[in-house]
Formats: structure tokens, C-alpha cells, sequence
């Protein structure tokens, strides 16, 4: 288990790292290195050169910015769990956090990385999809924008441009009004690859009344997708229709099969996840002052 | 034997002392193979077969060869023609095995040539550029197909897959099965899996052409390592020198490392350079000694309406894997316990183990008992259930009682002592039973799924290796001696000898412990020594729970005989008769009281010749071979006395779970241990609790699972699940001591314990929880989704 031969490359800037990525098709970016250099010791993934940007301040920083919170590609996770603008003002990505890895793999592990990697069970890139996050990549010079709907095509296979380099991922800011999220997965080992994960972020307006509901599943298919759970707006969340929501928005949810866990569990364990983070979203909302 | 034995008051054994092994593994100054450097070290990877079975057409090196740094590229043709076949347990001869696949290989993994370089990286880069034609065969992955008609022999030159059907029939059987009130049939699968090493196998070879000698350092933990590597280079006994003072990172069977050590041991002789082959984890999971018992069990019982049991039949199917070696004796360790703790009349078992394309089953923790022990007591819950009896109730009913021992089961073992009850009362009354099941009647009444398991079991200790002779009639094995030896040196201190490798048992503070017991000296004033394997005692390293037994009774027996010589000494100093005089922490006390000092008696026997009693050697030294108590003959009829002493353990369990999700949670887990006189609790403990986890793994998570197309699919820790320490409870010990009446100072064995009961428990716990809905999940490991999917099904129809 050692890695196949190749250079390393650690760019003093985020043009340097984007001409080195230009040059070199067969190159490939070092974030955290939590899922890349175990594939390059099992010689799965054989790049010709590492670009490390880990050290590059541009991709390390958590900026408020007009139309949400922009994340460096470089932040690493133990970071963005600590981040007070997160946890205010994206917390159904703040929700999800703590279930990614175990605090060793956190404090390498990128928040870049994993949504670059597009691993079906990953809970940043299923708290992206759910939220709609904006996927920025610079390549040829020019900045290029991806919705996760678009940029997540199969499991690890994504719409990454060739020659790119991931920047910054622009998660939407909270809704007005009362907002509660909430992230559950299931996996048969703490913070191992879930089963099934599920995010719900919900608004309420004064009197209780849902305004607004959002919904997603990852690690049961190919992607993590958002479900369609607008039929929500206006109730209050009691249990007959969160219920009736799940089962509408799981209908044709693809599960797949495996050695772990089948494709019967993952549906079953999706939609009762499902029901649950709606109502914890529910329950923090309704806690949260008008 | 007569009545039970006197509990051992010790001044140093069972008393709380710091294991001494500790402090350098804890501090990083452990001695692993990885750290032995030896000067022009060549490295060794190793090139896989991608199919489960294909013909090697040809193997072209041309491009490896061409590589900087590459020094050879080696198949099994040419290592075939140099060196034997590995060891094969079983009178199978046209089943033969070497390290690199001879002609074709037998499962996907296995390793078809070795490439050597300067560094390991350059050898696995080198190792991509072997050209390997081959051309697909038939395989077979599954054991009863493989017993089919007509299915693909894995080797076509036996003839077919079965190696070992042996059908033994201890006691009447049949009569006992006319007369029962009732029976029933069950099938059990005890999953594919493993213990995991935290280091992976390693071996390091050199050849030394002007000693004529092969030095290896090796993380070995395999009897009779020295003599099988010297058989397969075909060298002479005294040309191999395995160093002992190598520490090994875990092990509990899968150490075994032969075929690594004859594939670098050749390549060691060949280039005339040391040659290090360190397996990596893929090498080690798809193709090293990763895999444990894979068994499939069908029992057939008689019983009572009251509960006693009478009769069984079991058929236990082995899937060996693709070779022979030793693996198909773990079917014969657990008839020396093949009833479990239980008065069972008469056996009928018929053992078969056959051959697949899978990876070779090499030994792990137990020696298939634990596999058997989950058969048992998943029998005994379904008797109970079936009858509508308690659980617990039943296993009292038929346990063999305190005032029976020394008890002869069926298969002709005598269990030496026990007192299994006192055992599970301690565990109810300390472990809070009826607390534990108000809780699981109030996890029930929240929507929750919540069991109890229960599970007694024994644990075998230091035996004969007696089911070699007895499945394997052409073996005429009847000891499995272990040697030690205890030298005074001039000073007057003491320093004792331990002839084998220690993968983490603590045998250097047994050794310490049991030597300064005996001799009246503080254990941390004894030095332990391991020296080669050609200045050793014979031994047959640390397998089969044996070393409280057998490495503490040879060292304790050497003391004694240290204690002889000094009394002569004394005696002889004093006038007296050595039968008058007594020995005391050193001292050596004459009638009336006289007392000859330790320093006095060193003296004599180190310089002064002619204060020695006539006819004494000078030095005082003692060496002294244990044989295996009750190990006095071969197998007669069927019959064997397989070990010697047996440890018994008692599990308690607690599970919940949620029905959908069905995660099974253990909430609270109690275990009673009784492994007569411990010598160092902490040792003790530390092997339960690691058992435990252990079995946990086995019961929920961890499987070598094959897919259709013979590929495993679990061949790092990606996919093979083992239990972090989230997955591990808090587990409460509860401590009984019944001692052995035949060893030094009560010991049995405790190194299989733990893990030995732990998944019938565990499996027990979640059949309690599923009761309801009536279901039965007969295949470890039991998996979230098989339970939620059970449940949903279950459902469907009505359940419950």
C-alpha cells in the first residue's frame, strides 16, 4: 500500500495552483487528504501531481457575503464546526457537521474536499444539495458556478471542469423567521458510512404555521438529493403530515444494494430519518423567537 | 484427582501488580519486525491473482526486471522445484500448497510471484509491470456447493472438494433419541471472520553462508515454526535460527506466516542478501492468514418435556478455503467440549470440511470453539423457547454439577473442576438480573426492541493438540510440551527463559511471576530472557490458551528444581539430611533452625567445587520440560482427552434497539469468569474485554464476505467492520475461582475467554428483542438490515 509514483506541488497562490492544475490533466488537488491518500496507498486513484493548497490563506477563510456564507475550499471541518457564522447563520450545515468523520479526520478533512469528492453518503454535500449551495470553481481564468444538482452526477463522479480548482462553496444564509434544522444518519459504526442521512430545514411563521420546508436524503443512492417537500407550507407539522410529505417526497426514491445494508433498509431507515429531522426542525424552530 | 482443590494464597500470584511488558509498548520502544534493519535489506511485494481460479499460461517479469532497483521476480514454478510443500495437516497428499501459486491459482488474491527490490515502493511499482496470462477456470465459492456432485474440484488432482468427513458416535445415540420426549432441528452459520492484527504479518530472512545458517525475525506465532520453515527450505534443523526476541502486534492464531517466511527464506538463500517481506493490509485481508472458521452447523436434539436434554446430532461444514493446512483441525478442538457445560448423555458429531476458492483458513482465538460454542447455546435457547421453559432455567436443569468433577462428556475429556452454578448466581445477584429485565420491560413498553441473552460456555486450556491423532490417524501426536529454564548467575540473581514469541499475552510477567512465587523473590528482581530458537527448550509457542498452564508450570517446575539444588547445597554445608531441611525465600533452614544464607549457597555452587556435595555439578541451574497434564495417551475409539483444564464463563446482555433502524445497542453487559487461579488479573481482564469486543465483531459486524464472482468484497477496513470503542460497552467482570487440580497453582487458560460466549449472548439478546415477531436470524453476522427487513416482513404477514 504505497502510492504509485508522482509530484508534489505546493503553490504559493491560488493562480499558481490554477496554472499547475491547467497544465496537467492527470493532476489532482490535496485538500485535507482524508479520502485521497488512502486511495492513492491502494493505487485506486494515480495522479500524476498533487497540488496542495492546504496552506493557501485565500482558501481558508469563512466570509459572509451578500447572498449567503462563503466557505474557502481549503476550511477544514473541525473549523467549520466551530465557526460562529455557520453555526448562525447555516445551521442545517452546521447540524451536519458533527457527524462527519471522528474529530482526527475532521482536523484534515476539508469542506472542499468532500464536496469535490461527491461521495453519495457525504453530509456536507447533502446539507449543499438540500440548501441549494452555489459550487465555485476558477478554470481557464474564468469563475464557474455549479448547483450540487448539477455537479453531483454518480457516486465520486461530479461535473468538476477539467483542470479546475474548487474555490469556495456559497452557502445560502438562514431565512427570516423562525428556522429550525436538523441532520440524522444511521450507520452500523459511529460516523462510518451512513446508511441513510437525512437533513430537513423548516420556517415557521409567528403563529406556527410553516412557511417553508426543506428536505433531503443521501447515502441511500448515487447522489445526495433534495426531495420535494413544499407541500409542507402551510400546516403546522403535526405527525399525519410530515408522514404524508415523507412518503410522497420517498415515492421514487432510488436505494441501492449492498453487502451492508439493503436497498429495503435504506428506504425504510430514509423515510423514518426523514420524519425525524423534519420534526426536530420543527420542534428547534418552534423554540426559537419570534 | 480428589475432591476440589485449596485456593492458592499467593504472595506475588493473583495479587495487583503492573503487567511488565506495558511500560515499553506504551512508551513506543516496543521491538517490532518493521523496526529490524539489517544491513543491504532487499523488500518483497507481492503479485495477486485477479480470478478465483485460472490457469497460469505464462508469467513475463521482462518489465519489472527492466525497472532501476529491481533485483528479481520469482513464480511458483521456480520455487516449486526448490523448496517442499507447506505442512498439510491432513492425510491429503495430492492437496498441496506453496507460497506462489503453482500452475493455477485457487482463489483471487493469491499470490502468484514475489518481486524484489530495494525498497518496498519500487517492488510495488515493479509489481504492476508482471505480465500474468492465465486463462479462467470453474470455481466455487459456497461450502455445499462445493460438496455437490459434479462441482469443481478445487483441487482436481484429490478428486474432490471434501478433505476431512469423520462421523463420531459417543454414546447411544440413537436409543437416547427414542426415548426423548421431543426434539428438534436447527442451522446455525458462524460467518467468515477473523481476529485482526493491528500489525500485519512480517518476516525478515537472512542467510548466513558461512555459519550455514537462515536467521529470521518474524511476527510469528506458529508452533513448530522453526522446524516447518527448515522442512520446506529442505535445510537442516540446526541451520534455522528464529530470534524470539522479536515483539508481535497481536495475533490470537492468524500469526501464522509460514508460506511468507519459505518465500523469503528461498529468496534470503538465493541473493545472498537479507530479504524483508511486510505485508500490507490488502495483502494481509485478501491473501495472508487473515481468515478465521467459517461453519455451518445442523443439530438435531433430544430433550425431555422437563428440560433435560439427552441427545445431539451435530454436523458441523467447514469451508476450509482453497488448501488444507491446519485449519481443518479447529473442527476437532471443540469435542473436547462438545457439550458444553451441560450433562448431555450422548453426541453423534460428523465433522466435514471441504474446499473452495476462497482464501486458506488459518487458526484464530478459539480454534473453532467459539463457533461451536454459539452452535450450543443457540440449541439450548431454542429447547427453551420450543418447550416454553426459561432460558436460564433450562441451562440449570441440564448443567454438569460441582460435586461431578472430574466429569467425563461423551467424547471421552474429563473436565477437571468448575462449579458453573455458584458462577451464574454471582452473575444474576452482582449483574442485577432483575434490575436488567424491569429495564428491558421498560425499553418494551417505550416501542423499543429490547432482549436479554444469557450464555455458558467453557473455554478448553492447554492441551495435547490430541485432535491431530485423532482426525488425522497417520499423526502420532501426543505432547505439546513447553519448556523453560531458570539460571542463577554468580550474583545470585535470577533470570528465566521463555523459548517462543509473545503476540501480547504477558509472558514475561507469567514468567517473573510464577518464578519469584516459588523461589520467595520479588518478580520485578527477575530478568526474562527469550533466546533463539537454537538455544531453546522445545516448545510449541503460545497457542491453545496454554501458557498459564503449560510455560507457568515448566518455569514454576524449574524453580522447584532450583529449590532441590539449593537445599542439597545447604544440607551439605550444614551436615544434615536435605529431607530435615527446609527452603524460605533463599534461606535454606537445618534441623534446629540453622539457616545457610542465599549468597553461602551461590557461592558453593559458583566457585567453591569442594564445599559441594559429592557428585553435584557446579552452577546452580535448572531446566524443565512440562508435559501436558492428563496427557497420557493417544486417542482410543474416537476418544480423546483433548485439554486439560477448562475455564467456564457466563454472559449476561442487555440489548436494545429500535425497530426500524435496528441498531442493536448493549446497554449492559456482565460477564462471570472463572478461570481457576489468575496469576495476573490485569492480564486476565484485558483478555476478556478484548474477547468481548471481539466477539461483537463476529456477532454484528465483521465478515470476509465473498461475491458472486469469487471476489471479497471486504478486503480493508473500509468494509470490514470492526467495533470502535462507541461499539464497545462498558463490560462488568464478575470473578470466581474454582482452581484446576492439576496445575502448579490452580491456572487454566484464559486467552479465548471473552469471546468464547460473547456472540451467542449477543445473537441470544436480539432473539429475546424479536420474540414478538417470531423470527430467527440463524447467520452470524446479523446485520442491521437483516433484522429491520425481518421485522418489516414479519410485519406484512400479520406478526405480531
Amino acid at each position: 500500500m504505497k502510492a504509485a509514483p508522482f509530484d508534489y506541488l505546493r503553490p504559493g497562490s491560488v493562480g499558481e495552483a490554477c496554472e499547475a492544475l491547467a497544465a496537467d490533466m492527470e493532476a489532482r488537488v490535496l485538500a485535507g487528504g482524508q479520502t485521497l491518500v488512502p486511495m492513492l496507498a491502494m493505487r485506486l486513484s494515480r495522479p500524476s501531481r498533487l497540488v496542495d493548497i492546504t496552506r493557501l490563506e485565500e482558501l481558508s477563510r469563512i466570509d459572509r457575503v451578500e447572498d449567503g456564507v462563503a466557505i474557502g475550499a481549503a476550511v477544514r471541518q473541525c473549523i467549520a464546526l466551530r465557526s460562529d457564522i455557520i453555526a448562525s447563520d447555516v445551521p442545517l450545515l452546521a447540524a451536519a457537521l458533527p457527524h462527519v468523520g471522528h474529530p482526527p479526520t475532521r482536523a484534515r478533512g476539508t469542506v472542499g474536499g468532500s464536496i469535490a469528492h461527491g461521495d453519495p453518503s457525504a453530509e456536507i454535500a447533502l446539507a449543499a444539495t438540500i440548501l441549494d449551495a452555489r459550487i465555485m470553481f476558477l478554470a481557464d481564468g474564468e469563475e464557474e458556478e455549479f448547483s450540487p444538482e448539477e455537479f453531483f452526477i454518480g457516486p465520486t463522479v461530479t461535473m468538476a471542469p477539467l483542470g479546475g480548482l474548487l474555490t469556495r462553496v456559497v452557502f445560502p444564509s438562514r431565512p427570516s423567521g423562525r428556522v429550525g434544522a436538523a441532520f440524522h444518519e444511521i450507520a452500523s459504526r459511529r460516523s462510518d458510512y451512513a446508511f441513510a442521512s437525512t437533513g430537513a430545514q423548516v420556517v415557521l411563521d409567528g403563529d406556527g404555521t410553516c412557511t417553508d420546508a426543506l428536505l433531503g436524503v443521501g447515502s441511500v443512492g448515487d447522489t445526495p438529493v433534495a426531495l420535494d417537500v413544499s407541500a409542507l407550507a402551510g400546516t403546522r407539522l403535526g405527525e399525519e403530515d410530515i408522514r404524508g410529505a415523507v412518503e410522497a417526497a420517498l415515492e421514487d426514491l432510488d436505494c441501492v444494494d449492498d453487502l451492508h445494508a439493503t436497498a429495503t433498509y435504506r428506504r425504510r431507515a430514509a423515510a423514518q430519518l426523514a420524519a425525524q429531522s423534519l420534526r426536530n426542525a420543527r420542534d428547534r424552530a418552534v423554540e426559537e423567537t419570534a | 484427582m480428589s475432591g476440589p482443590a485449596k485456593l492458592f494464597q499467593g504472595k506475588y500470584v493473583s495479587t495487583d501488580r503492573r503487567v511488565r511488558e506495558d511500560p515499553r509498548f506504551v512508551a513506543g520502544h516496543g521491538r517490532f519486525v518493521q523496526d529490524i534493519d539489517r544491513p543491504g535489506m532487499l523488500h518483497v511485494a507481492l503479485v495477486a491473482a485477479q480470478a478465483p481460479a485460472a490457469r497460469i499460461v505464462k508469467i513475463d517479469p521482462s518489465a519489472a526486471l527492466a525497472m532501476e532497483g529491481v533485483v528479481d521476480v520469482i513464480d511458483g514454478a521456480e520455487l516449486s522445484a526448490a523448496v517442499n510443500p507447506l505442512m498439510n495437516g491432513l492425510d491429503t497428499p495430492k492437496v498441496q500448497r506453496f507460497p506462489l501459486a503453482v500452475g493455477q491459482n485457487r482463489y483471487a488474491g493469491e499470490w502468484v510471484a514475489a518481486v524484489v527490490a530495494e525498497t518496498r515502493a519500487l517492488a510495488e511499482d515493479a509489481a504492476e509491470k508482471v505480465r500474468v496470462e492465465t486463462e479462467k477456470l470453474g470455481f466455487v465459492i459456497d461450502a455445499e456447493q462445493a460438496l455437490e456432485e459434479g462441482a469443481t474440484p478445487v483441487h482436481p488432482e484429490h478428486g474432490s472438494n471434501l478433505l476431512l468427513d469423520r462421523t463420531f458416535d459417543w454414546g447411544p445415540v440413537d436409543e437416547d433419541f427414542a426415548r426423548s420426549d421431543d426434539s428438534l432441528k436447527l442451522r446455525v452459520t458462524w460467518g467468515r471472520n477473523s481476529t485482526v492484527p493491528i500489525e500485519t504479518f512480517g518476516v525478515i530472512c537472512e542467510w548466513n553462508a558461512w555459519e550455514k545458517v537462515l536467521d529470521v525475525w518474524a511476527s510469528i506465532q506458529m508452533p513448530k515454526y522453526a522446524d516447518q520453515i527448515a522442512r520446506a527450505l529442505k535445510l537442516h534443523g540446526n541451520e534455522v535460527r528464529v530470534h524470539y526476541d522479536v515483539d508481535v502486534g497481536g495475533s490470537y492464531g492468524v500469526k501464522r506466516g509460514i508460506k511468507q517466511t519459505v518465500l523469503a527464506g528461498y529468496l534470503a538463500r538465493k541473493l545472498g542478501r537479507p530479504v524483508r517481506l511486510i505485508e500490507d493490509r490488502l495483502e494481509n485481508m485478501r491473501s495472508g492468514d487473515a481468515h478465521g472458521p467459517e461453519r455451518i452447523f445442523d443439530i438435531e436434539v433430544a430433550f425431555d418435556r422437563d428440560g433435560t436434554v439427552n441427545a445431539m446430532r451435530m454436523r458441523a461444514l467447514d469451508n476450509a478455503g482453497a488448501y488444507a493446512g491446519r485449519a481443518p483441525f479447529q473442527l476437532g478442538k471443540p469435542i473436547g467440549a462438545i457439550v458444553g457445560p451441560y450433562r448431555i448423555n450422548s453426541v453423534q458429531y460428523r465433522a466435514m470440511s471441504v474446499t473452495t476458492n476462497k482464501a486458506v483458513q488459518e487458526a484464530v482465538r478459539g480454534f473453532g470453539q467459539a463457533p461451536t460454542n454459539y452452535a450450543i447455546e443457540t440449541m439450548m435457547d431454542r429447547v427453551a423457547d420450543h418447550l416454553g421453559i426459561d432460558r436460564l432455567d433450562l441451562r440449570q436443569k441440564n448443567l454438569i454439577r460441582p460435586d461431578e468433577f472430574p466429569y467425563e462428556i461423551p467424547s471421552g475429556s474429563k473436565y477437571d473442576s468448575g462449579d458453573y452454578q455458584a458462577v451464574i448466581a454471582k452473575v444474576l445477584e452482582q449483574g442485577d438480573y432483575d434490575g436488567m429485565r424491569a429495564e428491558r420491560d421498560r425499553l418494551r413498553a417505550e416501542g423499543m426492541c429490547a432482549g436479554i441473552g444469557v450464555a455458558a460456555c467453557l473455554e478448553p486450556s492447554g492441551g495435547n493438540s490430541s485432535f491431530e491423532p485423532l482426525l488425522n490417524p497417520a499423526n502420532r501426536t501426543s505432547t505439546w510440551m513447553e519448556g523453560s529454564r531458570v539460571n542463577i548467575d554468580a550474583l545470585g540473581d535470577v533470570t528465566v527463559a521463555i523459548h517462543t514469541t509473545s503476540s501480547g499475552q504477558g509472558h514475561e510477567t507469567l514468567a517473573a511471576t510464577v518464578v519469584g512465587e516459588v523461589l520467595g523473590v520479588d518478580p520485578d528482581r527477575v530478568r526474562v530472557v527469550r533466546p533463539d530458537s537454537l538455544g531453546s527448550l522445545p516448545g510449541n509457542s503460545p497457542v491453545g490458551s496454554r501458557m498459564a498452564i503449560m510455560l507457568g508450570g515448566a518455569a514454576a517446575n524449574a524453580a522447584r528444581d532450583i529449590i532441590r539444588q539449593a537445599i542439597a547445597i545447604g544440607a551439605h554445608l550444614m551436615d544434615a539430611d536435605p529431607g530435615d531441611c527446609s527452603y524460605d525465600s533463599g534461606t535454606v533452614i537445618g534441623p534446629g533452625g540453622a539457616e545457610i544464607a542465599w549468597t553461602e549457597i551461590v557461592d558453593v555452587a559458583h566457585r567453591r567445587f569442594h564445599d559441594l556435595p559429592k557428585g553435584t555439578n557446579p552452577g546452580l541451574t535448572a531446566s524443565f520440560i512440562q508435559q501436558v497434564p492428563t496427557g497420557e495417551t493417544l486417542p482410543k475409539d474416537g476418544k480423546a482427552q483433548m485439554y486439560p483444564c477448562y475455564s467456564f464463563e457466563f454472559h449476561l446482555v442487555l440489548v436494545a434497539f429500535a425497530p426500524v433502524l435496528a441498531k442493536p445497542e448493549l446497554r449492559r453487559y456482565v460477564i462471570g469468569h472463572d478461570c481457576g487461579t489468575v496469576i495476573n488479573p490485569h492480564i486476565v481482564k484485558g483478555m476478556t474485554l478484548g474477547g468481548i469486543a471481539h466477539g461483537i465483531g463476529a456477532t454484528l459486524l465483521e465478515e470476509f464476505a465473498y461475491d458472486g464472482e469469487g471476489q471479497l468484497m471486504t478486503q480493508s477496513f473500509l468494509d470490514y467492520l470492526m467495533p470502535s470503542s462507541h461499539e464497545v460497552p462498558e463490560v462488568q467482570i464478575v470473578k470466581h475461582c474454582t482452581p484446576s487440580p492439576l496445575t502448579e497453582f490452580g491456572q487454566k487458560g484464559s486467552g479465548e475467554s471473552g469471546y468464547l460466549g460473547s456472540p451467542a449472548a449477543i445473537s441470544g439478546a436480539i432473539h429475546d428483542a424479536l420474540k414478538p415477531w417470531g423470527i430467527h436470524l440463524n447467520k452470524l453476522p446479523i446485520r442491521m438490515a437483516a433484522i429491520s427487513d425481518a421485522i418489516a416482513a414479519a410485519e406484512e404477514k400479520g406478526h405480531p
